[in-house]
């Protein structure tokens, strides 16, 4: 009898929610990353390109020269061969992975394309991958502006937008700001998940995971 | 009964759930994050130092790891889940609760060195395959062997809550003879082989942190050094979570003051191991969600 209140699927929903909705709170990130992100336009004034570039921390640098058996010569620099080691292990990810990087259009998900024009650098004991996403189609940003985040659903790795350090051009009219994660957002979105607990389902983890991200606001006109 | 006991659930529950609303989690955890990320940065500098041969880097390697494992402990993990549990249902002093908290954290840092120490030395297996293992097959196992212990708390509060109701009713035709089960029939943790089960359940799965400490460690050929940084993260984590162990005491001391008599006694005591099970259960299973899909 007294199990009957814990066990009730409003509890276990409860539970669920509250470890899902946690984001930050439910697990150990092990990887933290500077990400930059750029938007590239065609001729015709249509978002073409996402930009992306992470910056890992000192740690899993040094964590991604053990498991990829980087830098033989021992003179820490990285020659064609680290290089190559390093694009293929971060940017030739299988096809259910996305990134870690979400496009909100129209409040939809837009679906992008495989990495491309990826490089690698070495700076201050980090290193940095960049690569190219395009977008499926390009879109014209009219009134509704355009969502970038970055997040890992499961927070293993944890990302922070910081500014571009050579930002891209954008439109006359387009101007792109970035939105940290703000708790007390994320404290009203999760007031409404609790107040909608009514429903037996349970969240989508990869839906929840961008209440916690840091987003890049792009708007035009 | 029923009644007094789903009373005390309920204040359990809604303390918790309180603690959940009124507390700054977001802003501790981030704090929290940023500390490790901290760490973490000193820890690489630390590991590139022993590689170039300065001798104060296995000091400054330790403190970061002792500190990375404080911090990282802020996060919830299934050791808190069961030493948080575990503290609440088996009312075991807190000198033997914290022994159990630094053993299995000890057992934890254990655990990595074995790891390392042999898939990576003997069998050449890289970082990257040793954290896809911790997390594929280590994890869940650790979270099943969690939620496993979690129903023998459940158990254990059943069969003595049945006990108490059979007492009773043989006490009404036997002259006041109340042959209750003993507190001591529901206590947990008292016995080597719960402690041992309660310590491995944690120790199955190692810190990612601490693969990857050990498996640089070993490439700078120090592997030796790894292993004391190893120790002394598992020493931080133990720190943090004796605050667990304490505030599981607390509470089975809070709910023990609502006892009159020895019935009282081993009625909570047999709700508790209820209470601290199924929070046990609850929680792991959350946790092996991720492994079900």
């Amino acid at each position: 009898m007294e199990l009957k209140y814990p066990v009730s699927d409003k509890f276990c929903g409860l539970i669920c929610l509250v470890m899902c909705l946690g984001g930050p709170v439910k697990a150990h990130p092990h990887v933290f990353v500077d990400a930059r992100t750029g938007f590239i336009f065609d001729a015709d004034g249509q978002l073409e390109t996402i930009s992306i570039s992470w910056t890992y921390d000192e740690f899993t640098t040094l964590i991604l020269f053990e498991s990829l058996n980087l830098d033989q010569d021992g003179d820490g620099q990285f020659n064609d061969t680290d290089r190559a080691a390093i694009i293929e292990g971060e940017t030739n990810w299988d096809s259910a992975y996305k990134g870690d990087v979400y496009l909100e259009f129209a409040g939809q998900d837009y679906p992008l394309g495989r990495p491309e024009a990826a490089a690698v650098t070495l700076n201050n004991n980090q290193v940095e991958v960049s690569f190219d996403l395009p977008l499926s189609q390009p879109i014209r940003i009219e009134t509704a502006p355009v969502f970038l985040r970055l997040y890992d659903p499961f927070f293993y790795y944890a990302y922070t937008i910081v500014p571009p350090t050579d930002p891209t051009d954008l439109p006359e009219d387009c101007q792109a700001q970035i939105v940290p994660f703000e708790p007390n957002a994320a404290d009203s979105a999760l007031q409404d998940k609790l107040a909608a607990l009514g429903r037996e389902d349970m969240p989508a983890v990869g839906n929840v995971g961008r209440l916690f991200s840091d987003e890049v606001q792009l708007t035009c006109g | 009964m029923w009644l007094r006991f789903g009373v005390i659930v309920l204040c359990i529950w809604a303390v918790g759930l309180a603690a959940w609303g009124i507390v700054q989690w977001f802003e501790i955890q981030r704090w929290a994050i940023g500390e490790q990320r901290t760490f973490q940065n000193v820890m690489a500098g630390a590991l590139r130092g022993i590689q170039a041969g300065d001798p104060q880097a296995v000091w400054t390697l330790c403190s970061a790891t002792a500190a990375y494992g404080f911090f990282h402990a802020l996060g919830p993990g299934h050791g808190k889940v069961l030493i948080g549990g575990a503290a609440l249902a088996s009312g075991a002093t807190l000198k033997r609760l914290s022994i159990l908290t630094v053993l299995s954290s000890l057992a934890q840092a254990a655990t990595a060195i074995l790891l390392v120490g042999s898939l990576s030395f003997l069998l050449q297996i890289g970082s990257a395959d040793l954290a896809d293992l911790t997390e594929t097959w280590l994890a869940p196992a650790s979270y099943v062997a969690v939620a496993a212990i979690g129903a023998i708390l459940i158990f254990r509060g059943v069969r003595s809550w049945h006990k108490i109701n059979q007492s009773k009713q043989v006490t009404h035709g036997c002259c006041g003879h109340a042959h209750g089960p003993s507190v001591d029939d529901v206590a947990t943790l008292t016995t080597t082989r719960d402690a041992v089960a309660l310590i491995a359940s944690i120790a199955i799965r190692p810190c990612t942190g601490a693969l990857f400490v050990l498996v640089i460690a070993a490439r700078f050929d120090a592997f030796a050094v790894g292993c004391l940084a190893v120790i002394t993260m598992g020493l931080g984590t133990a720190a943090f979570n004796l605050t667990v162990a304490t505030s599981g005491v607390v509470a089975w001391r809070l709910a023990g003051l609502g006892a009159r008599n020895h019935h009282g006694v081993q009625a909570i005591s047999a709700m508790l191991h209820l209470t601290g099970g199924v929070m046990i259960i609850a929680i792991s299973i959350v946790m092996l969600l991720p492994y079900l899909r």
